[in-house]
């Protein structure tokens, strides 16, 4: 039984702590498990550790200060607790960072080739670029100039497609839709649906935008002060009177309300 | 003795802004202060000179650069060429029959008024440029020294100094001087003791985390760089002033090359970024150690019958200088003061923290 | 005005300005790939000379080979000096990571001439010390043989940076997180940039000590090469080649009218004084990136 679950899912973070500096427990026990090929989203307000916890997966923590002081974290049944960034990104995880931060004095050509794996043939990088282009068809058109002067949603595509590049397995992605227009959001989500659908890639999004989220993902976890507290099918969330409350902008609007923060309050112990 | 903290609470702001928060320290320091009045009967007279007094005046000195690169967050290569300025302007207005205290006032002056120059570079520009425009302005500095020999002391590039009088009284004597220069750099500490706790301090920080955030919360930060750069110019051309005076008696263009920049620049870091005790334990260890070093090689290649290069052995010293900036940098990159406060920090509460986990 | 002679002036000037990019070019390399400034070229540079003599007296060495190994020990040390120092400072404000390479200099200094002692020595390349003569023109060979050196050099690292591995370093320059997330291992990158700046290091190393002698003052290069660095923009290697030419031009000529008047001298103050304006005025230089400051 154990085993049967192992193979379905591709990752599988088990009561992770992490502690930044030594001193700062960012995420107390956080467990989450993507399943091969579906997309997931953890949901939570600022600070809640949702990033962390992508830091945690992806390796990297240590560029913060930050380390796994408890649990594990197993990739397609490996071990990958201790292992560093880069033999993560070769085992096919690959992190967008939050911020579209892509690298500017680059073109976005350049980009690509940067990501490229150590090994990658020519022939092979170029066919990975087409694909990409074929995806983002923006970046197609500039793909020669500097990637500094990209708009906001070129960049969040480029930072995408940089990461498709590593042929992931597993793409985490840190607040895609932050700073974007709505249909620039919706664009680039249908894109990555579209991604998942053709390649079978397992996607986990981190989102605050939880109503855009929640429509192409087929789980969630929502994160509050470093703890998952509550997980379930996209439509079991939406659904979810609390849920509403206080992420997806519906149900009561009555601040005097005490039971509000009672409600919160449960999450929290 | 143990658990120094026992007893200790802060109810209010002025009590949490005081300069010694623990009473231990404040007896610690009153205590180190009596050792240093009574140095003189008690080190020799050779090691009183030829250590202790430069240790403090180059302390007051670094303390100066601390001010503008550990607080204000500028920084700042070209520092020998401001303690150059002091220390010409001082010995000037001395032979020139001015009082040694005013000539010493008139250096500091003179410094205030060439080092602000550097300000205006680090309104322009930060962090690695403003480094290279100071080093560029060391350079022309040193130029115009070597090449003014009616500042530098005609064709042999040295200039005596007068014999140090103040208050009326001339200073002659091993004690004397190092008086003096104690005198000094206990000024310049309770100075920059009291920097840390007044708005001018807070203010000096801000510019350094984000001048820009600074000037939106109403910080004119155009003012308070040049007021840091002005303030660490007057420490910077006292101590050259004095360091001529008491230690050197003969001022040459050498003592205040780039060399001497970046050694203070050195003995400021590697002592810890705006850490006062940091900046003494910095020079200490940037002047003395290589020095010692040097002594145990000797003594070691003697004892092991070896034959060490007369070369070779004049080189050590600064290869260990350099040893240690680098492996201090790489042990604790907040530098000594931070150790120690790491220590402190630890004894402070030991052995009660052990309970706490 | 007498114009063979001025162009003889500027001509010279040109070259030894090339053998300042010779020089600079570590400096950009390291820039280029890690946004660290190396103030520690002019000691690699002081060590890159003495292991080709070590090589060549102490060993015995013919100079041919002598030059390509201590190229390969240099490479090694550039590595290390990544491994040991840098790595555990990466990220860290640049006062410290200044002070990190001012320190490394210090020491390796030090190093060098407490193992090989201060006296100078000479390369002894064997290039002829007669000058070549083009009309009226004196041209010294040896700054011939530099200045392409330095061509060669900066054709190399140009068609460097745009293979994979250089887009990487580049890419390593520009954002460190990034990097790191898509599997680049910045930790190689940046100590690849400076094995390859201790490689540059052994050329600048060769052809000053032929000119100067190999001794202490080859570490005092230091300002000039970072003059032209600033000059040409600290991360372009393009930059670096017309900023050197520019500043031997300008070192040459203008110290020819200023000597008379200064007595002499005046060489410092003019590479000092075109560092200091180019800072005020023109930060990034002539080709250098601008930072792109997005809201």
């Amino acid at each position: 039984m154990q085993e049967k679950v192992e193979a379905q899912n591709i990752l599988s973070m088990n009561s992770v702590e992490v502690l930044y500096d030594n001193v700062i427990l960012a995420i107390k026990g956080v467990s989450v498990q993507v399943p091969k090929g579906e997309m997931i989203a953890l949901l939570g307000s600022n600070g809640a550790g949702k990033s962390t916890t992508l830091k945690a997966i992806s390796g990297l923590l240590k560029a913060e200060r930050g380390r796994i002081s408890r649990g594990e974290i197993t990739f397609q049944g490996v071990d990958i607790t201790e292992a560093l960034a880069q033999e993560r990104v070769e085992m096919g995880i690959c992190h967008v960072i939050e911020g579209r931060r892509v690298f500017e004095h680059l073109t976005p050509d350049e980009n690509l080739t940067a990501a490229a794996p150590r090994g990658m043939s020519r022939s092979t990088l170029n066919a990975e670029k087409d694909k990409i282009y074929g995806y983002f068809p923006r970046l197609a058109e500039r793909k020669s100039s500097q990637a500094g002067y990209l708009s906001g949603g070129e960049q969040q595509m480029l930072a995408i497609g940089r990461a498709l590049v590593t042929q992931p397995k597993l793409l985490m992605l840190d607040e895609p839709s932050l700073g974007l227009a709505p249909f620039l959001v919706e664009e680039i989500f249908g894109i990555l649906q579209k991604i998942n659908k053709d390649e079978g890639l397992s996607v986990l999004l981190v989102e605050q935008n939880a109503l855009a989220a929640l429509e192409i993902v087929s789980q969630g976890y929502l994160i509050e002060n470093g703890r998952v507290v509550m997980h379930g099918t996209a439509e079991a969330l939406k659904s979810n009177s609390d849920i509403q409350e206080f992420y997806l902008g519906g149900g009561e609007t009555d601040f005097h309300n005490v039971k509000h923060y009672s409600r919160r309050k449960r999450w929290l112990s | 003795m143990f658990y120094r903290l026992s007893g200790v609470h802060h109810a209010n702001y002025v009590s949490d802004s005081r300069i010694f928060k623990v009473p231990a320290d404040r007896n610690l320091t009153a205590f180190i202060f009596l050792i240093g009045l009574a140095a003189p009967f008690i080190i020799p007279s050779l090691y009183l000179n030829s250590y202790m007094l430069p240790w403090l005046i180059w302390t007051a000195a670094a303390l100066g650069l601390n001010l503008v690169t550990g607080w204000a967050g500028q920084l700042h290569l070209g520092y020998a060429a401001v303690m150059a300025v002091g220390a010409y302007s001082s010995i000037h207005a001395a032979r020139f029959g001015v009082p040694w205290e005013f000539a010493l006032i008139i250096g500091g002056l003179t410094s205030s008024v060439i080092g602000s120059l550097f300000a205006f570079a680090a309104l322009r520009v930060k962090g690695l440029y403003l480094a290279l425009t100071t080093l560029a302005m060391q350079f022309v500095m040193d130029w115009v020294l070597t090449h003014s020999p009616a500042i530098s002391g005609g064709s042999h590039a040295s200039l005596q100094s007068p014999t140090l009088a103040l208050l009326g009284q001339e200073i002659t004597t091993d004690t004397g001087f190092y008086y003096v220069a104690f005198g000094w750099c206990v000024l310049v500490t309770i100075f920059m003791l009291n920097l840390k706790r007044t708005g001018l301090g807070r203010a000096l920080v801000a510019v350094r985390e984000k001048d820009f955030a600074a000037a939106i919360l109403g910080v004119n930060s155009f003012y308070y760089k040049i007021l840091a750069f002005a303030t660490s110019s007057f420490i910077a051309g006292v101590s050259g002033a004095l360091l001529v005076a008491t230690f050197f008696f003969l001022a040459a263009p050498e003592q205040f090359s780039v060399a001497v920049s970046i050694q203070v620049l050195a003995m400021v870091i590697v002592g810890g970024l705006g850490s006062i005790i940091g900046s003494y334990f910095g020079v200490a260890l940037i002047l003395l150690v290589p020095g010692i070093v040097n002594g145990l090689v000797v003594t070691l290649s003697d004892g092991l019958g070896m034959q060490i290069d007369v070369e070779t052995l004049a080189h050590i010293p600064n290869a260990v200088y350099g040893a240690l900036i680098v492996i201090i940098l790489l042990i604790e990159p907040l530098g000594l003061g931070k150790l120690y406060g790491n220590i402190r920090d630890y004894l402070m509460v030991w052995p009660f923290d052990q309970f706490k986990k | 005005m007498d114009w063979v002679f001025l162009s003889e002036l500027a001509i010279n000037g040109a070259l030894t300005g090339l053998l300042y990019s010779l020089f600079a070019i570590g400096l950009v390399l390291i820039y280029k790939a890690s946004s660290v400034p190396n103030l520690a070229q002019g000691g690699l540079t002081m060590v890159g000379a003495y292991v080709v003599l070590a090589l060549a007296r102490d060993v015995g060495l013919p100079l041919w080979l002598a030059i390509p190994l201590a190229a390969v020990v240099m490479f090694g040390l550039g590595f290390g000096i990544e491994r040991v120092a840098l790595r555990r400072l990466a990220g860290r404000p640049v006062v410290m990571i200044l002070m990190l390479t001012l320190g490394l200099d210090i020491f390796l200094r030090g190093t060098t001439l407490a193992i090989w002692g201060g006296t100078s020595r000479s390369m002894e390349l064997g290039v002829s010390y007669d000058p070549l003569f083009f009309d009226d023109i004196f041209i010294s060979r040896i700054h011939l043989v530099g200045a392409g050196v330095a061509l060669a050099l900066f054709v190399a690292f140009m068609l460097f940076f745009r293979t994979r591995t250089g887009i990487k370093l580049r890419a390593i320059a520009d954002d460190y997180m990034a990097s790191w997330s898509v599997g680049i291992s910045v930790e190689r990158g940046v100590g690849l940039s400076w094995a390859l700046a201790s490689v540059v290091a052994v050329a600048a190393g060769v052809i000053w000590g032929e000119i100067q002698g190999v001794d202490q003052a080859l570490s005092l290069l230091l300002l000039k090469g970072l003059t032209v660095a600033v000059l040409g923009g600290l991360d372009s290697i393009l930059g670096a080649v017309i900023a050197g030419i520019i500043l031997g031009v300008v070192e040459n000529v203008v110290s020819d009218f200023l000597d008379p008047l200064v007595g002499g001298g005046s060489r410092e103050l003019i590479v000092a004084a075109v560092l200091i304006l180019t800072v005020m005025i023109r930060p990034h230089g002539l080709f250098g990136r601008h930072d792109i400051e997005r809201v």
